[in-house]
């Protein structure tokens, strides 16, 4: 890349689009069209860390992403009982708490952005980036992201356990009924 | 220092390469159709099919259906065939030479094999129509299911190069390819892949069983975007087979990039053969066989291998 006009063009060309897209996330009517749209914003952000040298990180941020977004549209239609995703429903709930949400949040970064003093060290294009982060990732962070690494496996093992058919106490879904698809009126007592 | 080549070279030397690559997959796959049926002469009408295909369904007339994502449909085989292109853009032809050898290449690879699920389940989702959506659903669970060991069996690749650019992977294989260091890796890499590329025995999302799957409203244009797409990675999963497992470059009296394509066609003609010669699958038994076979299989090969080079 010849200068940094080009990284600062395509720095605000990302930045703009991850604002765009992330603001469209809430504006759209479909579940699955939010989940993409989330998934174009948070590689926006990953295009951004790229840029910023950090390319291990970004790449993969993006790629994680990717699963992700496809497990969350996935889970998410299934709890709507909107099996194509494609009925129309709105996006926001809470309005009111979500405004002052937003504003509170908008401002707190606002104000960070604008009285830190953010460091100006320019990454040494000769340092290759991703080896670096390796010998950090197993040298003198090794024990925070092994800790973390551990507690991660075992949460997923966890989530397995609970989720899994066949259990100690036989089929976990023994007796249990489809849902209705018809809302139906429940009987008093 | 990573090499690049210029934008402009970089897309024409792809987009080359991509159209290269389809053309070999269709010729191979008309070739081994005529081959396992024992019908059909093989002849110049072979290589002349593809065009003819190609003609065919520029003439034909696009479907529409009702309250379709317009724009979902459109993108999809667009973002399918791009993710071809980044794939290959990071596979080496010669030592010093590749479109983009970033020193996460292999990180890259496996972002733009993430993102076919992205764009499988786009162009299922979008028709609103069923079968197309069943297909979508079926990859996810497909993709989700193969892309550990996918991954993990060429993750291992990049343990004796000490280096996640694909270069270095190659680089390091001069003495030994990695086939014969990794005897698990291959395997499990090329049957993973053309589940990757839903070809022949894994095409569970646009299988004949769902009428067609994603693309049963796909014609014309659509169709021949999506096929040209799904080729196209097809080809860039056997190009970074050839790299990472049979050494890539490397062998004796031709020169590195001859070998390179022989090695690529080597692959290609396993995978596209597939769909002649292996029975389809069903996808209970194929996400049962990833998580309890191959995700531990591609496990052991990462212990070995990372236990060999202790």
């Amino acid at each position: 890349m010849n200068g940094s006009l080009v990284v600062d063009v395509l720095f605000w060309c990302f930045a703009a689009a991850s604002v765009v897209t992330g603001y469209l996330v809430f504006r759209t009517d479909s579940m699955v069209r939010a989940a993409f749209w989330l998934l174009a914003s948070f590689v926006g952000v990953g295009a951004i860390l790229v840029l910023l040298a950090a390319e291990f990180l970004g790449v993969v941020l993006i790629l994680m992403m990717a699963g992700k977004m496809l497990i969350m549209a996935v889970v998410m239609v299934m709890f709507m009982m909107n099996p194509a995703g494609l009925n129309p429903m709105f996006m926001v709930h809470q309005h009111r708490f979500a405004v002052a949400a937003g504003v509170v949040s908008f401002a707190g970064l606002s104000v960070v952005a604008l009285t830190v003093d953010f460091p100006d060290d320019p990454v040494d294009p000769s340092i290759d980036a991703t080896a670096e982060l390796g010998f950090e990732l197993l040298g003198d962070s090794m024990l925070v992201f092994q800790t973390a690494g551990v507690a991660l496996l075992a949460t997923m093992v966890g989530a397995i356990a609970l989720a899994s058919r066949d259990g100690r106490f036989g089929v976990a879904d023994e007796g249990s009924l489809e849902p209705m698809l018809e809302i139906e009126e429940l009987e008093s007592p | 220092m990573r090499t690049y080549l210029a934008p402009g070279v970089a897309v024409a030397s792809v987009a080359v390469v991509m159209a290269v690559g389809v053309y070999a997959v269709a010729v191979i796959d008309g070739i081994a159709g005529r081959l396992a049926s024992g019908a059909g002469r093989i002849g110049v009408s072979v290589m002349l099919d593809p065009p003819r295909t190609v003609a065919l369904l520029l003439m034909q007339r696009r479907h529409r259906t009702e309250r379709a994502d317009g724009p979902g449909w459109a993108i999809a085989p667009a973002l399918l065939g791009g993710l071809a292109a980044t794939a290959l853009a990071v596979v080496p032809v010669a030592r010093g030479t590749a479109v983009a050898d970033p020193s996460t290449g292999f990180v890259v690879f496996a972002t733009a094999i993430a993102f076919v699920m992205i764009a499988v389940f786009l162009h299922g989702w979008s028709p609103n129509s069923l079968f197309p959506l069943i297909g979508a659903y079926r990859y996810g669970a497909q993709a989700l299911s193969l892309q550990i060991p996918f991954l993990l069996a060429m993750l291992a690749t990049a343990l004796p190069a000490e280096s996640l650019a694909v270069m270095d992977i190659v680089e390091a294989q001069g003495d030994l390819w990695n086939v014969v260091r990794q005897p698990l890796g291959l395997p499990i890499y090329l049957v993973v892949g053309v589940g990757v590329s839903f070809w022949g025995p894994l095409n569970l999302p646009d299988g004949a069983d769902l009428v067609g799957g994603t693309s049963a409203e796909d014609a014309g244009t659509d169709r021949l975007a999506w096929e040209f797409a799904r080729a196209a990675m097809l080809f860039a999963v056997a190009a970074m087979g050839a790299a990472a497992f049979l050494g890539g470059w490397w062998g004796p009296l031709l020169p590195g990039p001859v070998w390179m394509a022989l090695k690529t066609l080597c692959l290609l003609v396993v995978m596209v053969a597939t769909r002649h010669l292996v029975a389809r699958v069903r996808i209970e038994p194929f996400v049962v066989a990833c998580w309890t076979m191959f995700i531990p299989l591609a496990l052991v090969n990462i212990f070995v291998s990372g236990a060999l080079l202790l």
